[in-house]
């Protein structure tokens, strides 16, 4: 039989490996985190200001707008991501975030790419209206120049050149089932991230 | 009647339903549709080689070759109508691909035994340590005792003095 104090050291290693133990479940395992992306839009110097060239919101034909728009990823993973530029006007629903629905504005272009955890990723946004035209107090913007490519408009139109807005959404790629979603999941929660721009487009238009 | 009453019921549901449709049809332009399934499967094995442990530094690699395989699907997406050109390139998104898919399969193995050999570590240490502090906590116990029998041992006795 065991003597009363090999007994009592028995006890302390037992006691003393559990603590060990435990030590190393919690080095060794990585803690839960909250998940989730953040996404940005700068102004012409990096900063949340000048989003407008000289100030003004009232955009005209050829006016470069200087932008930079960005996106961080911590969802503890690599992501697969996609900003959707959108173009809208003041009637037209914005992203609804307690739905997770994304705008029905139209999609003017989109941006992809591959993220990693703890990542930003941010790149120029310069932009202009290369082609509107007025008929009847309201205008249209046909054609947009993003980074030195044009984009055709599907027809949107505002009473007077007021309230355009560009929308920019963040979509995440799933790959169970292979669909780029609006937004993406945390737990059984489905969360979104969307900045707009308002703007008016009320001079040098085609009439 | 009951046809044009049909005939209203389905166009409504058309009507919720095209737009949803359409929504869908956009939002697969790109990577290349034919190109998804390689997108997506290289995708998941650089998951699962980070979700078996490897280190920022070795995602990275992967992650550069998965965002040139973007690149340079989006430049054959955006050439102008040269069907040769258009099918180098997507063979280079392909070879490229199957890089970063052998990279990733490699590494999930590598890092998967890393993290498990880290495991085993990190508990075998825990047991050793338990061990001892035990040994050091007998030892102590045993020079504690021993220091106390020599002290009992050291005492006089003196008379009392009036």
């Amino acid at each position: 039989m065991f003597s009363q104090s090999r007994r009592n050291l028995l006890v302390v290693f037992l006691t003393l490996l559990v603590i060990f133990e435990m030590v190393a479940y919690v080095t060794t395992t990585p803690r839960p985190r909250e998940q989730f992306f953040q996404l940005y839009v700068l102004g012409a110097n990096r900063l949340l200001s000048d989003y407008y060239p000289n100030d003004d919101p009232n955009i005209g034909v050829a006016d470069l707008v200087r932008w930079y728009v960005g996106a961080t990823d911590l969802m503890g993973s690599v992501q697969l991501i996609a900003i959707r530029v959108k173009l809208g006007n003041q009637t037209i629903r914005p992203p609804d975030d307690l739905q997770a629905q994304p705008s029905p504005a139209p999609l003017v272009t989109e941006f992809w790419r591959f993220i990693q955890d703890n990542e930003t990723w941010e790149i120029p946004f310069f932009w202009q209206i290369v082609n509107a035209d007025t008929l009847g107090g309201s205008t249209r913007i046909l054609e947009m120049q993003i980074n030195n490519e044009t984009y055709q408009v599907p027809g949107l139109s505002a009473l007077d050149g007021h309230n355009f807005r560009v929308i920019l959404e963040l979509w995440t790629w799933e790959p169970q089932p292979e669909t780029l979603q609006f937004g993406w999941s945390s737990g059984n929660e489905r969360r979104v991230a969307w900045v707009q721009v308002w703007f008016n487009m009320t001079s040098s238009a085609r009439q | 009647m009951l046809r044009i009453r049909w005939f209203l019921v389905i166009c409504i549901v058309l009507a919720i339903l095209l737009p949803l449709i359409a929504q869908t049809v956009t939002s697969a332009s790109q990577p290349t549709e034919e190109l998804q399934p390689q997108f997506s499967r290289a995708f998941v094995l650089v998951r699962r080689a980070e979700t078996a442990g490897a280190t920022h530094e070795e995602v990275t690699g992967l992650v550069i070759l998965l965002n040139k395989a973007l690149q340079l699907d989006e430049e054959a997406t955006r050439l102008p109508g040269s069907d040769a050109q258009r099918a180098a390139l997507l063979a280079q998104v392909n070879e490229t691909l199957g890089r970063a898919e052998t990279e990733a399969t490699r590494l999930e193995v590598t890092a998967s035994q890393r993290t498990f050999n880290n495991k085993i570590v990190a508990y075998v240490t825990g047991g050793v340590a338990a061990l001892l502090a035990t040994i050091a906590y007998a030892y102590g116990g045993h020079i504690w005792r021993r220091y106390r029998i020599k002290r009992t041992f050291q005492m006089r006795i003196f008379p009392k003095v009036k």
